[in-house]
């Protein structure tokens, strides 16, 4: 689909990658924030249909690497490429027009306000006038928590109503509704109880069953394990190691972090 | 039909209708004579009840967006100077009209800009230009009243707009405060504005994040609570047939209690335009009625007091009990 978009001469090069090409790469990339160095050579890609858990201690890089992704920081040095082209994002719009969309944990979702109308903030589809079609806006966004794997029955209920988890659904709902290729959650489970984790991470695994590729951003490990495909691990702005889930264990893993961490002090 | 109600109490104005009625009833009863039921009561208290409704309106509007406005209580006089002054000047009336409501709007506009642009908190913001217009308009007109029949002749069509009576009974101005509550309610619960409305008192940071100009939309009800200062301004000089220095005084706190007893919250994000509604006729109710009972005039703040307070409790618990 995104072929026609390229002339035929600059496709050539682009298709042979293309097919498996990651849905975005990030080569090289250096990211200082005046003396202080955030992030240092760093390569880090997501495939199609991956969850990826990017671990990492507090100040760790985990945000930095994100904000350049989701176009709030430029990288200082390196190159991004989204889908097998070469991309610059000025602003976060420009990534979210690719389809980058990121769920930050409280700074999602209006509290008093309904579902509905949490979904379709700022995009309320309308029937002239500017009034809301509120009939669409309760049977889709119905239709995207339902996708997600979440049983919610009124869309009228507010936000405030809803446990921690819940909310979290809504959340990434919104970002399904609107086509996201790419979703970032950070630290999506932090504030959570055992059973609304596990039916976050239950979300992202059906983000990932319909061909949505998800970044976990978390600093625990024990998070992420039981869903991530890939680890990305990182400690002091370098990337620590870059393992699938078939070449590792969480033993291996927590060995990484704490040496790795140890080696830098 | 039932959704329809479940959603009508789900908003906190459930317990102002409540009490409204109730009011309704105890004051018809117990009021000397039952003199509260008597048509020129309900002419009296509908004729000028709409005063602090139209403002009132506003006011919660802008609240449920997170905002304060105390100049309100400047707005409104001033309107009414600037409509005089127009009059006096010979301008055609429907220019005294047009001319007043944009400088209600302009004064609006103004407090918007410096609220969003400054990001102080709006209560400073409008406490100062709440001074600022009071001491231009004191200064301009000498705190001395000024007539209007000069200039104006008995039955204009301006009057008939903004102090006639419908069917010879029905004063205007209630008719002027349903329409404006008709036409803010539609536009707060059903168009998107409205949504933006809610979701930028509510969580300004996502609302922001989703792409919703937050800024835009304080500036918009900013403009609206001044156009309908300068509404209530003219409607309350042809009323009194002169424009008063002390027009407007109090109305700024009166507003934002209209709208607490009406369901509406200081933080933002949660009211609605049939609790503004209900709360402002309340208000205005408990004032009429207990006069009528006798109360003494001067102390009918205290009760006043008591009853945002108790209010603003009732709709807490209601909240809890709702669950939402």
């Amino acid at each position: 689909m995104s072929d026609q978009k390229f002339p035929a001469a600059k496709k050539a090069s682009i298709k042979s990658a293309k097919k498996d090409a990651p849905i975005v790469r990030m080569v090289d990339i250096d990211k200082w924030f005046g003396k202080v160095c955030a992030l240092r050579n760093i390569d880090f890609h997501v495939n199609q249909a991956e969850i990826v858990g990017l671990v990492g201690d507090n100040g760790a890089g985990k945000s930095t690497l994100i904000k350049v992704l989701s176009g709030f920081h430029r990288a200082d040095k390196g190159e991004i490429f989204f889908e097998g082209n070469r991309v610059n994002f000025n602003s976060p719009k420009d990534a979210k027009r690719l389809g980058i969309e990121t769920v930050y944990q409280e700074q999602a979702l209006a509290p008093h306000v309904s579902i509905a109308r949490n979904v379709f903030m700022g995009r309320e589809p309308t029937r002239g006038l500017g009034f809301m079609d509120r009939k669409k806006m309760d049977e889709e966004s119905m239709g995207a928590i339902t996708k997600l794997g979440l049983r919610i029955k009124d869309p009228e209920a507010v936000v405030e109503a809803l446990s921690g988890g819940q909310r979290q659904g809504v959340a990434i709902a919104r970002v399904l509704y609107f086509e996201a290729k790419l979703v970032i959650l950070d630290e999506p489970i932090i504030a959570l109880s055992v059973k609304e984790s596990q039916q976050v991470l239950g979300f992202t695994q059906q983000l990932k069953a319909q061909g949505i590729s998800v970044i976990f951003i978390t600093h625990n490990i024990f998070h992420v394990f039981q869903v991530a495909d890939r680890f990305f691990i990182l400690s002091h702005g370098e990337a620590l190691a870059d393992v699938k889930k078939e070449d590792t264990n969480i033993d291996h893993l927590i060995e990484l972090i704490v040496s790795g961490t140890l080696e830098k002090m | 039909m039932q959704r329809f109600f479940n959603r009508f109490f789900s908003f906190r104005a459930s317990f102002t209708l409540v009490v409204f009625i109730a009011l309704l009833i105890f004051f018809g009863i117990f009021s000397a004579d039952h003199s509260f039921f008597k048509a020129a009561n309900l002419t009296a208290m509908t004729r000028l009840a709409p005063d602090l409704g139209l403002v009132a309106l506003g006011v919660g509007l802008l609240m449920i967006a997170g905002e304060f406005d105390l100049s309100v209580a400047s707005t409104i006089p001033l309107s009414s100077f600037v409509f005089v002054k127009l009059l006096s000047w010979g301008t055609p009336l429907i220019f005294c009209l047009l001319v007043t409501f944009f400088a209600g709007a302009l004064v609006g506009f103004l407090n918007g800009m410096i609220v969003t642009k400054t990001k102080l908190p709006s209560f400073i913001v409008t406490l100062g230009t709440m001074l600022f217009w009071r001491g231009l308009v004191y200064a301009a007109s000498r705190m001395m009243p000024i007539g209007i029949r000069a200039w104006l002749d008995f039955g204009s069509w301006i009057e008939k707009m903004f102090v006639g009576s419908v069917f010879g009974v029905i004063p205007v101005q209630i008719l002027w405060l349903l329409f404006f509550a008709i036409v803010l309610g539609f536009l707060l619960h059903f168009n998107k504005f409205g949504n933006w409305v809610y979701v930028t008192g509510d969580n300004v940071t996502a609302a922001r994040a989703m792409g919703v100009n937050t800024d835009g939309v304080k500036i918009t009800c900013y403009m609206i609570v001044g156009f309908l200062c300068a509404f209530m301004g003219m409607m309350q000089n042809i009323r009194i047939e002169s424009f008063a220095a002390n027009q407007g005084v109090g109305f700024e706190l009166k507003a934002i209690a209209s709208s607490v007893v009406g369901g509406t919250v200081l933080s933002g994000g949660i009211g609605s335009i049939p609790g503004i509604f209900l709360g402002t006729l309340t208000i205005h109710i408990i004032e009429n009625g207990l006069i009528l009972m006798g109360a003494p005039p001067f102390g009918i703040s205290a009760f006043i007091g008591a009853a945002i307070i108790i209010f603003a409790v009732l709709n807490v618990a209601a909240a809890r009990v709702s669950g939402k």
